[in-house]
């Protein structure tokens, strides 16, 4: 555990050193949450209400979202196809060390920083919400909106690890990992609630694991379910974490046994 | 002139079918890129038509309107990325050697570095959204020529500024050897122009407008189709692109003057 946690270290170190890249990514970020912001705020109006939310609701749904982008979507599924393609991982998987439990690690320093100056962007944008935003007095809901997100995140991890381990059969495995978060995204909800969806696109999406990512530790921190009913829907997340993870981890040893250390 | 002309249209053919072939022996991933583009395309576009079925206007723009900016942003960048996608790659260019090459070449490096790269798969991409702008434009009112021509100007305007832009990229790449990440600011910052800028709040609109003109690049256009742009506005914008790629050129010159060359 030790050696996971000096990575974790030493990743959060290298992280805060690169304060240009670290400032890019998160003016990337902010530009993404002011749009959307700004677009729902203009379809809302005076509005009370648009699909089931308030407008406070809905400005805390579009915050939330810079936030879980930063804690869910940072990943390291592009360093780990480089890391195959290249033949750098010989040089991990010879070590004393799961490469996924590294990759975790540094996963985890990365989402430490992003979440951290999500925070603070979506303070900014909150102090300027008219109308102000939707906090639950209920530690409840906190306490299920902190456990959705963390099994959201790690959902992630596996299924981007997935995605990334095809780069042991091909090289070309770049597009289709790009393709996938493109997807998850807005599959997600992640650019807009789900609920703007048809029914019948909405019922589709609902039989993935998908919606838990974003659109589900929303609803739940927004109390639009009941406590049984999230309770429910973290079962069903935990369920899909678990598939995720065995299908990764077999994944990718086979693919360790096809590995040729190309360009290694 | 004319044989200058014919050289560089021989130089970006010949580039453009290495880039095109090049794209099309990695088929899995290209395959992958285009249809992540592709759910970009579609799943924004699905929203903006799942929103209007709920309300009738946004920031007083109807759902053909407020296609038409959207569009007219995929328009813009789609054309950025076909013909200046060399800028992604400068800083590898610079640091490992080939810029040296350019320099040596009887062609503009500025030339060989920015627009030698063409992105196939925007190609490809740019066909939808051209018959989306033509269902849109028969969507709306008759129109004089005067205006479709208006949008027309507008639009090379706007792709003007862009290259304007990516020279400036380039130009940072040549001087600093860093400044990967710049270029991806622009792309990031540019998700606000999916949106008519007449949904940000007056400060952000401002400096959309002045400092960084993403409104000048996606909004205008379409606001002169929908004759609701002065031709003071129209002129700024013109005024504005001539500037920036005077401003931006001179900046590459100085750039080139002083680079020392740094791969080896």
């Amino acid at each position: 555990m030790k050696k996971y946690l000096v990575a974790y270290s030493i990743a959060l170190q290298e992280t805060l050193q690169r304060r240009s890249t670290l400032l890019m990514d998160r003016v990337g970020g902010f530009a993404v949450v002011l749009s959307l912001y700004s677009f729902w705020s203009a379809l809302l109006g005076d509005k009370p209400s648009f699909l089931g939310y308030t407008r406070a609701e809905m400005m805390s749904y579009v915050l939330l979202i810079n936030v879980l982008r930063a804690f869910v979507f940072t990943g390291r599924g592009w360093q780990t196809v480089s890391e195959i393609s290249s033949g750098r991982i010989s040089s991990y998987l010879v070590r004393p060390l799961s490469y996924h439990g590294y990759s975790l690690a540094l996963d985890l320093a990365q989402k430490t920083v992003h979440v951290v100056s999500s925070f603070v962007e979506v303070a900014v944008l909150a102090w300027f919400v008219r109308g102000g935003v939707f906090l639950p007095r209920d530690p409840a809901a906190w306490l299920l909106f902190a456990l959705s997100a963390a099994l959201a995140s790690l959902l992630f991890f596996f299924m981007e690890f997935m995605v990334s381990s095809l780069a042991f059969w091909t090289s070309e495995s770049g597009g289709p990992l790009f393709c996938f978060d493109l997807f998850l995204q807005f599959a997600a909800g992640a650019f807009f609630p789900l609920d703007v969806l048809p029914a019948a696109v909405r019922r589709l999406l609902s039989a993935t694991p998908f919606p838990y990512m974003v659109y589900v530790p929303v609803r739940v921190l927004l109390e639009k379910v009941s406590h049984a009913e999230a309770a429910r829907l973290i079962a069903v997340e935990a369920a899909w974490l678990a598939a995720f993870a065995l299908a990764a981890v077999a994944l990718w040893r086979r693919g360790v046994r096809s590995y040729a250390a190309e360009g290694g | 002139m004319r044989a200058r002309a014919r050289k560089y249209g021989r130089i970006w053919l010949r580039t453009a079918s290495m880039a095109v072939q090049a794209q099309l022996t990695y088929r899995l991933g290209s395959l992958g890129f285009l249809l992540g583009k592709m759910i970009r395309l579609v799943f924004f576009f699905a929203f903006v038509i799942a929103i209007f079925n709920h309300v009738q206007t946004v920031a007083g723009y109807s759902l053909a309107e407020t296609a038409l900016f959207f569009l007219t942003f995929n328009l813009v960048d789609m054309a950025a990325q076909i013909l200046f996608r060399g800028v992604y790659g400068a800083r590898r260019t610079v640091t490992e050697g080939d810029f040296d090459f350019y320099l040596i070449q009887p062609c503009s490096p500025l030339f060989r570095m920015v627009c030698s790269t063409v992105d196939f798969l925007d190609l490809v991409t740019i066909v939808p959204v051209l018959v989306m702008v033509g269902m849109v434009f028969a969507r709306l009112p008759p129109l004089g020529l005067g205006r479709y021509l208006a949008y027309g100007a507008l639009t090379v305007n706007a792709v003007v500024l862009v290259f304007a832009v990516h020279v400036l990229v380039a130009a940072l790449a040549v001087r600093t050897q860093e400044m990967e990440n710049a270029i991806w600011i622009y792309r990031d910052v540019m998700f606000m122009g999916k949106f008519p800028v007449d949904v940000y709040a007056r400060p952000v609109r401002w400096a959309l407008t002045f400092a960084l003109p993403i409104a000048v690049m996606t909004t205008f256009p379409a606001k002169a189709l929908l004759g609701i742009l002065s031709p003071a506005w129209a002129a700024y914008s013109v005024a504005l692109a001539a500037a920036a790629v005077a401003l931006s050129l001179r900046f590459w010159r100085g750039s080139v003057a002083l680079y020392t060359s740094s791969s080896s």
